[in-house]
């Protein structure tokens, strides 16, 4: 068996924010590792700062002390800039309110991401994903005009057409009803199968964690459990 | 790759309408400062080329020296300008035994450069055949063919030529409007003055030097020509002390004062749309960024939708406003056909300058500060509450600095207008935080609407003072606009008013009176007063001799009349539209008296109680200045320099000054008045008051379109303050609906939240409009100051209706929408 190859990497992670009277530390020494096409789940309650951790693995923020890898790039030392030219290669995203340009239509807002970065069959591949996540007649369709199980769909078509070697997704299924949640979850999944992604998953929802091969739970921004799933386990 | 999403987006927020708020204020601001700067120039034109066709030119130089050759040359050769000249001196007509001193003036063969010079073959001016002016020949004012009994065709000594006499001057473009009238008038051709040997070393003769072209190469040829001018020459003013001139200054600084706060305005209106379409768009941007792209590249999509919106905005001002300087000129010229509209660049510059301070100053800072939202806020909650930063609060500070100073061109008075317009707004805020404090919403208990809507004042008192401001501001404007267009209007009317009158007679004697009386009483005619005229040379003051005065008069070129021959008057009670400003005027019995005008005594260094020594028909006279006067040169009525107490002429042989209005359709009775006095001049200010009349006539058209824009302004200032708290409402909306709030009672809060903010900025525009007008009234119009009571119940009600009604018209659909839709609509951002 191949050693596996290490895809994130981050070595005592901190994060503090300045308050008003003092300073107030979200995250405390985090390090954890993970491998190429691993899917990994961080679970935790509301505050306990799995969202913070998030956004310092996917380059969206700088953390106050430590370091952080991600697709064998030093993050923390890479400017706003450099960062989102990272992002736009290399890493897909998934949030818990959609977050769909509203003044672009479905098909537009897959392709966004594929222009950015300078794709060229960023339309034929948008119409493929609009296929898989089954809104082919939707694409033409504004986010205001789709349900909200539609507008995930179309977030998730959008967050795999620039192929990205790691997905990061934020409470998911949160904002649905429990079917379409489901739904939801299991596109992610199997295009997340198909693509050989790496997924980073930002849950509250120990049901949807179990479905990742390791599971990080957090509290008050310090790592308090770590479980590793059976393959077998795995949905 | 940016281009095509720049474009995509920029057409979805257009069609989404986010962009038009923002479009429509750069917009308003651009074509009104074309349009205002562009009708003022208009209309100043108008009035120049009106003042032109009374000088016979567009640009008249003066000089007490001979003509200097050069001038001609440069003007002619290097301009391209049309020239004239003109002499202009007194002297003696002999006609057989009869003698007549007379105003002779000698012109050039292409006078007048503008206006008509209509010569008659004839004695009088009521018909005959259009004669032109030719060498050899003399034409004469119509009173001298009886004063010197002569007919057209007969021969006149002047100097040592003989010339004949041509016919009758009907109408002399630059006749000297005085109603003193002087010594009748001649005119004769410039090349026949060598023969008469008049000009000899000493004499008193005036040059003129007439020129006429466009605008620019005058200016060019003015700015060269002042290096050059020597002690003896110096410009003719235009129409300066005119009742239009003055009446024009007026209308052009109050045109350019309202006009610059309509523009701030606007300007506001662009500043709060361009924050809230940046606050809009935080989150857009942050998954954007999220999504890779870069903050260059979010740079260039959103700035050239503010580039879009500005060129679009710009150009859109620039042909409305063009469009609207076309429609005034093409009112100008149905009241004067001859009117040459001129194109001018600078109402252009002065707007596309103004859409880029606009632009840069008030709309790109939340431009740039969208562009700098970090990709990290994509896992933040959207702030629903809209607020200014504080630099933008400062850029755009600045910005209103900086088209102060553009509109007003000085730096000194921008700075002052600045820091008052701050401490008002200082003030403002101040007394709003003071007046929410102290109006608690009262005791816990039941939801009521007032204690809804003073508890949303409350809670948004900072973000409402911002909008407190520009409402106030908003509304200031139109009440100051309002009452002044009223007042200004008002008091030129009062200065013309109907049946004032419009001829004055001169030269009348005092047998002529009884006559005169006679036909006025015939013809039902209302004449004025009968003010006698003694012409007397101002000889000595306090025993100096005036030979010093006199010189230094000559060199300076002042007004003619000093030093020379005056007309004195005597009257015993003090002349309307005259002030006195030092000592009193004549008391009962008072002898050896005289009240000066103010100017003249300034310039002779006079004050009260010195003596002055007259010299009238070889008889010395001599009066103490018991009071110094100020006149209103812009009154239509004989004005005098010099008054003396009774006692001192009455016994000298006047001529007599009255006027009379006579309706246009009566015209034809001047004739017969002129061969029942045949001495008498008829002079004529129906011109004057008809130029007055439309430029008046202009003036309200261009005040009306103001109003106009002002409220414009102010309801986009309005909707774009309201637009930008829409999010922050949908949600409390929401949460009130959810916990179960009636319809009735959230209408209800929602009026009454604009209502009490509109009666706070409608009684604070009062308050500011109050000030502002006896400010302006006193200061600018130089008008007496009086309160404006209707001001007082107009500026609340103004607000409350305005800002309840723009505000509802715009929340009304967010009251509509049931409530768990709402809360749909909330949650998904």
């Amino acid at each position: 068996m191949n050693t596996p190859e290490v895809h994130i990497n981050a070595v005592r992670l901190a994060k503090s924010v300045k308050l008003t009277e003092g300073s107030l530390t979200i995250l405390h020494d985090i390090s954890l590792t993970i491998n190429r096409g691993e899917t990994v789940a961080i679970v935790g309650a509301s505050g306990s700062g799995k969202s913070t951790l998030l956004s310092l693995l996917a380059g969206l923020d700088v953390p106050s002390r430590g370091e952080v890898h991600l697709a064998g790039q030093a993050l923390h030392r890479l400017s706003e800039d450099e960062r989102a030219a990272i992002r736009a290669e290399h890493v897909g995203f998934v949030f818990q309110s959609f977050l769909l340009l509203p003044s672009l239509t479905a098909l537009e807002n897959i392709t966004l991401p594929a222009e950015l970065a300078g794709v060229k069959d960023a339309r034929e591949r948008a119409m493929t994903l609009l296929a898989q996540v089954g809104l082919s007649e939707r694409a033409d369709f504004y986010p205001a005009q789709l349900s909200g199980g539609e507008q995930q769909r179309v977030a998730i078509a959008r967050a795999f057409i620039t192929r990205p070697a790691v997905l990061f997704a934020d409470e998911p299924s949160a904002n649905l009803d429990a079917a379409t949640g489901q739904k939801i979850e299991d596109l992610l999944f199997r295009l997340n199968a198909e693509q050989g992604t790496t997924l980073v998953l930002v849950t509250h929802n120990d049901e949807l964690a179990r479905r990742c091969q390791r599971q990080y739970r957090m509290q008050a921004g310090r790592f308090i459990d770590t479980t590793t799933q059976d393959l077998a386990d795995v949905g | 790759m940016w281009a095509s999403i720049a474009w995509r987006l920029f057409w979805r927020e257009l069609s989404r309408g986010e962009l038009w708020v923002i479009a429509f204020a750069l917009f308003l601001a651009v074509g009104s400062v074309v349009s205002l700067s562009g009708i003022t120039e208009g209309v100043k034109s108008a009035l120049l080329q009106r003042s032109a066709q009374f000088n016979a030119a567009d640009k008249v130089l003066r000089s007490s020296q001979p003509f200097d050759e050069q001038l001609f040359t440069l003007a002619e050769q290097q301009y391209q300008l049309s020239t004239a000249r003109q002499m202009q001196f007194d002297s003696m007509l002999f006609a057989g035994d009869a003698m007549q001193l007379a105003t002779i003036k000698a012109v050039s063969s292409s006078y007048p450069l503008r206006g008509d010079l209509v010569l008659y073959r004839s004695e009088l001016v009521t018909a005959g055949e259009t004669a032109e002016l030719k060498p050899g020949q003399v034409f004469f004012e119509a009173r001298l063919f009886d004063l010197l009994g002569v007919n057209v065709g007969d021969e006149v000594e002047l100097g040592l030529a003989k010339l004949q006499v041509g016919g009758v001057i009907v109408n002399e473009p630059d006749a000297p409007l005085s109603v003193f009238g002087g010594s009748p008038r001649v005119i004769m051709h410039l090349d026949d003055v060598p023969a008469t040997e008049i000009v000899q070393p000493g004499s008193r003769i005036g040059y003129r030097y007439l020129f006429a072209g466009d605008t620019t190469s005058l200016a060019q040829f003015e700015a060269e020509v002042n290096d050059k001018l020597t002690v003896h020459q110096r410009w003719q003013k235009m129409d300066r002390e005119s009742a239009i001139g003055g009446a024009l200054e007026r209308a052009e600084r109050f045109l350019l004062l309202a006009g610059l706060l309509g523009i701030v305005l606007a300007a506001c209106a662009a500043a709060v749309a361009a924050s809230r379409y940046s606050q809009r768009h935080t989150q857009a941007v942050a998954v954007i960024k999220a999504l890779g792209a870069t903050t260059a590249q979010i740079r260039l999509i959103y700035g050239s939708h503010l580039l879009l919106v500005v060129l679009f905005s710009l150009l859109c001002g620039l042909v409305a406003g063009q469009l609207a300087i076309g429609a005034v000129q093409w009112g100008i010229n149905l009241y004067m056909p001859d009117y040459r509209a001129e194109f001018s660049i600078r109402p252009l510059w002065l707007g596309t300058l103004t859409c880029v301070i606009c632009a840069l100053l008030f709309a790109a800072r939340p431009m740039w500060r969208l562009s700098n939202t970090a990709a990290i806020e994509v896992l933040k909650q959207p702030a629903a509450q809209f607020v200014l930063d504080k630099l933008q609060w400062l850029t755009g500070a600045a910005a209103i600095w900086a088209l102060m100073w553009l509109f007003s061109g000085e730096l000194v008075l921008s700075i002052g207008l600045f820091l008052l317009c701050a401490g008002f707004a200082a003030l403002l805020i101040a007394t709003a935080a003071v007046i929410v404090r102290l109006v608690k919403p009262g005791a816990a208990g039941q939801a009521s609407a007032p204690k809804l809507a003073i508890a949303n004042l409350r809670r948004r008192l900072w973000a409402n003072s911002f909008q407190l401001i520009t409402f106030s501001l908003a509304i200031f404007l139109a009440l100051l606009l309002y009452f002044l267009r009223a007042e200004l209007i008002g008091q030129w009317q009062r200065q013309i008013p109907q049946g004032a009158p419009n001829q004055f007679l001169v030269n009348i004697n005092q047998q002529q009176r009884t006559v005169l009386n006679n036909f006025a009483a015939e013809q039902q005619l209302q004449l004025d007063q009968y003010y006698p005229v003694v012409r007397g040379r101002l000889m000595s003051i306090n025993d100096e001799q005036l030979q010093q005065e006199a010189t230094k008069e000559d060199r300076s070129q002042q007004r003619v009349g000093v030093g020379r021959e005056l007309n004195l008057t005597w009257l015993s009670a003090l002349p309307k539209n005259n002030h006195i400003l030092q000592g009193d005027w004549f008391a009962e019995g008072a002898t050896a008296q005289v009240s000066v005008e103010e100017e003249i005594a300034e310039r002779l260094e006079l004050k009260l109680g010195d003596s002055l020594a007259f010299s009238i028909g070889g008889q010395q006279v001599s009066a103490v200045v018991s009071s110094i006067r100020k006149v209103d040169w812009n009154s239509l009525q004989p004005n005098f320099y010099m008054i003396l107490s009774p006692d001192l002429l009455a016994e000298f042989p006047a001529t007599f000054i009255t006027a009379f209005y006579l309706p246009p359709e009566q015209n034809a009775l001047l004739n017969q008045l002129a061969r029942l006095l045949p001495t008498v001049s008829v002079i004529s200010v129906d011109n004057i008051i008809a130029q007055v009349n439309d430029i008046i006539d202009q003036v309200t058209v261009a005040l009306s379109f103001i109003l106009l824009i002002i409220c414009l302004a102010a309801a986009l200032v309005l909707v774009a303050q309201v637009q930008a708290t829409l999010e922050q409402r949908e949600q409390e909306l929401a949460i009130l609906r959810t916990l179960g709030a009636r319809y009735a009672l959230l209408r209800n809060a929602l009026l009454l939240e604009f209502a009490l903010l509109g009666a706070m900025a409608g009684g604070f525009a009062t308050i500011l409009a109050e000030l502002m007008l006896l400010l302006v009234q006193q200061r600018v119009f130089e008008l007496p100051f009086t309160p404006h009571y209707s001001l007082w119940w107009m500026g609340p009600t103004l607000g409350i209706g305005m800002v309840t009604l723009l505000g509802w018209w715009q929340l009304r659909r967010l009251l509509s929408i049931p409530g768990a839709q709402l809360m749909r609509r909330v949650l998904q951002g």
